[in-house]
């Protein structure tokens, strides 16, 4: 308990350090509009962190994620650009495509026991492979210039500032009936909850921060759909992994395999079904970062998977599988995001950038064994 | 006494609240073999890991002396130093690594800091042809047979030139041809002056190499015998000693219809060809307890395992469930058909171990807890506790995270993981091992209750009080064959053990 109470103050520390130094370095960061451009990378990041998560719960990884997400996007914007087949039909047929191949990759890892981590290397290259002959080396748009469609509009459209605010008051309102619903039953179950203060506290601040995002985006051009995008798949993959047999199975695989496998879990199943679920965060990851992009290059979605491995690990999930919380891998996200966008922002040189990244994700892998060491 | 290569005195060594030696004297004089017989439990390994070094000087009262000086092992390598040279049960082998490399793994012979092949292998070959096995020593080890690469342990043993050689259970793993070539190993050990202890279950095997005998029971000595001077018999009386009978609260509940049928089964390992278990047939009926005994190696787990679907293929035979016909597919369908199990090895194969009591209880049930697609919490929260307060597990939540919970309670988290399934028949391997008196008894109460609601259990052990005094009836394997069956009150230690080694003539 102590050793959770550290990793977040020093999660909070690192961010309020990390928003304070680009703040003073380049004080256009904390500008409305780099703001709401921040919320829309933030919620690409982290919904790829979210799939992430639930893949490296059951101990597994996914390498192939950030050329899945390059593939998905070109795959719908050549329906829709070359074939001229509907954006909304593009996107589900893409979306089953994922769901298809990565199911078969979970199969095989599952099934036939290839190490995740040798078969999504594999996926990486054969999906970066397939991303640029799809796309014939070009620069595939996901609309018409100057028109529309629900894909272009997955980073482009933000909510009327009216619509934000009632958003905002109805996820409040859900926020502190489960808060309390969930401390109640906690207390009847008699298991330790935080005194009633610091609960109220707790919920305060984080209504607090949900009008905060509000008021900050409305005065750029309101809130971005794609944080909608991400609020409703964090609560289904929190609701997923924390409420529901399939949830607790992820979790039992990663603490200790073999016990699971003799409780009577299906593994195999569970497994396939993580590796499922991540094809169709993939997906919804490819439009985003496609459509924020405003077309298919050869490069979108690049490295990708690091980035989401990173945000998981600084949010407290084990590598090793069996920990890990929705929470930390949003928070992970957010500072993943906050480092990518100042130093955009400052006109640091991609060489720089690549070295910064790398360095981020070894510190977290370090800092991950020694808290984990510590308990 | 004076002649005695090493000697111990007086051994006292706790494990907590457990005593495993209570005052065991030992000693090994140059050019003989000394046999150590005794149960599981009895104190033999504890006595050889003192020996070996692993249980530091410090952590046990007594003395251990070297050539009449007294030794103080901090630590493996001090023993190895002494000239001790132990073979342990488990293989310590790299398997990647040809045969003449793992003889000299830690002193390769070198030439100018370049590993010295030829040397290597021309000694590895003389090595190799002292012991009587005729090997290439460049063979990948890994390519060998289990049994094979037992005889390379006791090679790379001998390639050290020890003084001492201990040799706990050598001839587990081996094959009738290598046993004698073991046999034959020790005998030339013997003549080159080498004081040699052989621990083993197989007493034909004591009878053929041995000088002399110790007894162990309990963690004492029951008397040194010269080989000589006694027999099989003699030495079975004295390991199995007699026991209090009130110590294992068995009662009898009325045995209804036949929950559990097992005809003419034949398994054989997965990938094997070799026949592992053949020709079991037994039978458990509700309200009953079979005892499942036998040594080392006998068959035991294999076939609870392969009744709840984990291990083997089914070659001959059928199994029943309450008269209907079960495959023994995956532990889900024994979960299904009423099946439940407890395994040997709660924190590799019962428990995860990060997680909380009622993660651990819930986790076979979860099918039966959900309202929709989530888990019904309060329905789970409920029936853990329940099973808490009944098995009294003391935790400070139902969120403690079992690693931290004591042995007793973390087999107590298990047990009742296994009956939330609410199982017809409960399949429990070792229930009690490792786990202290009062958890123990806990458990047999709880035997005796389920059994009285009408549960059928089969009771797994190598600890024959413990069959003797929880079973109804008891099926004793022999080397993956069923050595004896016994009802309560017609069985002994004696001829337990006797079918157990499959000698119930000679003993009977």
């Amino acid at each position: 308990m102590k050793g959770l109470a550290t990793r977040e103050l020093s999660m909070a520390i690192a961010l309020l350090a990390i928003w304070g130094f680009f703040a003073w370095a380049e004080p256009v960061f904390l500008s409305a509009r780099n703001l709401s451009l921040l919320s829309v990378e933030l919620a690409i990041t982290a919904v790829l962190a979210l799939g992430m998560l639930v893949v490296l719960l059951p101990g597994q990884i996914d390498l192939s994620a950030g050329s899945g997400v390059g593939l998905a996007g070109a795959v719908a914007a050549v329906l829709v650009f070359w074939h001229d087949v509907p954006a909304p039909l593009a996107l589900l047929v893409a979306t089953a495509g994922a769901v298809l191949v990565w199911s078969a990759m979970g199969a095989l890892i599952a099934v036939e026991r290839i190490p995740a981590f040798i078969m999504t290397l594999g996926g990486l290259l054969v999906f970066r492979g397939l991303h640029w002959l799809v796309i014939s080396n070009q620069t595939v748009p996901v609309v018409e210039g100057g028109s529309q469609n629900v894909y272009s509009l997955l980073t482009t459209y933000f909510l009327p500032p009216l619509a934000g605010y009632l958003l905002a008051g109805l996820a409040v309102a859900m926020l502190a009936a489960t808060t309390l619903r969930a401390r109640a039953r906690r207390k009847a179950y008699g298991f330790a909850v935080d005194d009633g203060e610091q609960a109220f506290l707790k919920l305060f601040v984080l209504a607090q921060l949900v009008f905060l995002v509000v008021i900050v985006t409305n005065g750029y051009r309101g809130v971005p759909v794609a944080l909608v995008i991400l609020a409703a798949v964090a609560v289904l993959v929190h609701q997923l992994v924390t409420n529901t047999p399939f949830g607790r199975y992820l979790y039992a695989i990663g603490g200790n395999e073999e016990a699971a496998t003799v409780s009577g879990v299906p593994v195999r199943a569970a497994i396939i079904g993580a590796y499922a679920l991540m094809g169709g965060i993939v997906a919804l990851t490819g439009f985003m970062q496609t459509a924020y992009s405003g077309a298919s290059t050869s490069t979108v979605g690049s490295l990708m998977e690091l980035d989401a491995v990173a945000a998981c690990v600084i949010g407290g999930t084990s590598l090793r599988g069996g920990r890990g919380t929705v929470l930390g891998v949003l928070f992970g996200a957010l500072i993943m995001a906050s480092l990518l966008n100042g130093m955009t922002l400052m006109a640091v040189s991609p060489e720089a950038k690549y070295i910064a990244r790398g360095a981020v994700l070894a510190l977290a892998v370090w800092l991950d064994l020694r808290l984990g060491q510590a308990r | 006494m004076t002649d005695a290569v090493l000697e111990a005195r007086d051994i006292v060594k706790r494990f907590g609240a457990v005593t495993a030696l209570g005052g065991v004297s030992f000693d090994l004089r140059a050019g003989e073999v000394h046999a150590l017989c005794g149960e599981n439990g009895a104190g033999k390994s504890t006595l050889i890991k003192l020996l070996a070094g692993v249980h530091p000087h410090g952590s046990y009262d007594g003395e251990i002396r070297i050539d009449g000086r007294p030794a103080a092992f901090r630590s493996t390598r001090d023993a190895e130093r002494a000239g001790i040279a132990i073979i342990h049960q488990e293989l310590a082998l790299f398997p990647e690594m040809s045969v003449g490399e793992n003889l000299f793994l830690g002193a390769l012979p070198q030439r100018f800091g370049r590993i010295d092949w030829d040397q290597v292998y021309s000694r590895a070959a003389a090595t190799l042809a002292e012991c009587g096995m005729a090997l290439d020593p460049a063979t990948r080890v890994g390519d060998l047979g289990v049994g094979q690469q037992q005889l390379v342990e006791i090679a790379r043993a001998v390639a050290r030139e020890p003084r001492v050689l201990v040799l706990d259970e050598p001839t587990a793993a081996l094959a009738g041809h290598e046993v004698g070539i073991l046999l034959q190993l020790v005998r030339r050990m013997r003549e080159r002056g080498v004081a040699c202890a052989f621990i083993s279950h197989k007493l034909d095997e004591v009878f053929a190499v041995a000088d002399r005998i110790t007894v162990l029971r309990d963690g004492v000595a029951q008397g040194t015998l010269a080989a000589s001077a006694t027999d099989a018999g003699e030495v079975i009386r004295r390991m199995v000693g007699r026991r209090i009978e009130d110590y294992y609260p068995r009662r009898q509940a009325a045995p209804g219809r036949t929950l559990l049928a097992v005809h003419g089964l034949e398994l054989t390992p997965p990938h094997g060809s070799s026949r592992h278990l053949r020709g079991i047939t037994l039978e458990v009926r509700a309200g009953e307890v079979l005892g499942l005994g036998g040594l080392m190696g006998a068959g035991r787990s294999e076939l609870l395992m392969h009744l709840y679907g984990l291990w083997g293929e089914r070659r001959a035979g059928s199994v029943e469930i309450d008269g209907e016909p079960y495959d023994a597919l995956d532990p889900r369908e024994a979960q299904r058909r009423g099946l439940a199990l407890v395994t040997e090895d709660r924190k590799r194969l019962g428990l995860v171990l990060q997680q909380g009591v009622a993660f651990n209880i819930s986790l076979s049930a979860l099918p039966s807890l959900r309202r929709g697609v989530f888990v019904d919490r309060d329905a789970e929260v409920l029936r853990a506790r329940a099973m808490v307060d009944d098995l009294r597990i003391k935790a400070q939540d139902l969120e403690q995270p079992v690693g931290t919970l004591s042995g007793g309670n973390q087999q107590k988290v298990v047990l009742g993981k296994a009956l939330l399934t609410a199982p017809r028949v409960l399949l429990l391997d070792e229930p009690t091992r490792g786990i202290d008196v009062g958890a123990r008894l806990e458990v047999y109460e709880l035997i005796n209750r389920l059994t009285a609601t009408g549960q059928a259990i089969v009771l797994a052990s190598s600890e024959l009080g413990e069959l003797l005094g929880m079973s109804d009836r008891i099926v004793m394997l022999c080397e993956g064959r069923i050595g004896g069956v016994f009802a309560r009150d017609e069985a002994d230690q004696q001829t337990l053990l006797a079918a157990a080694m499959g000698r119930l003539e000679r003993a009977a």
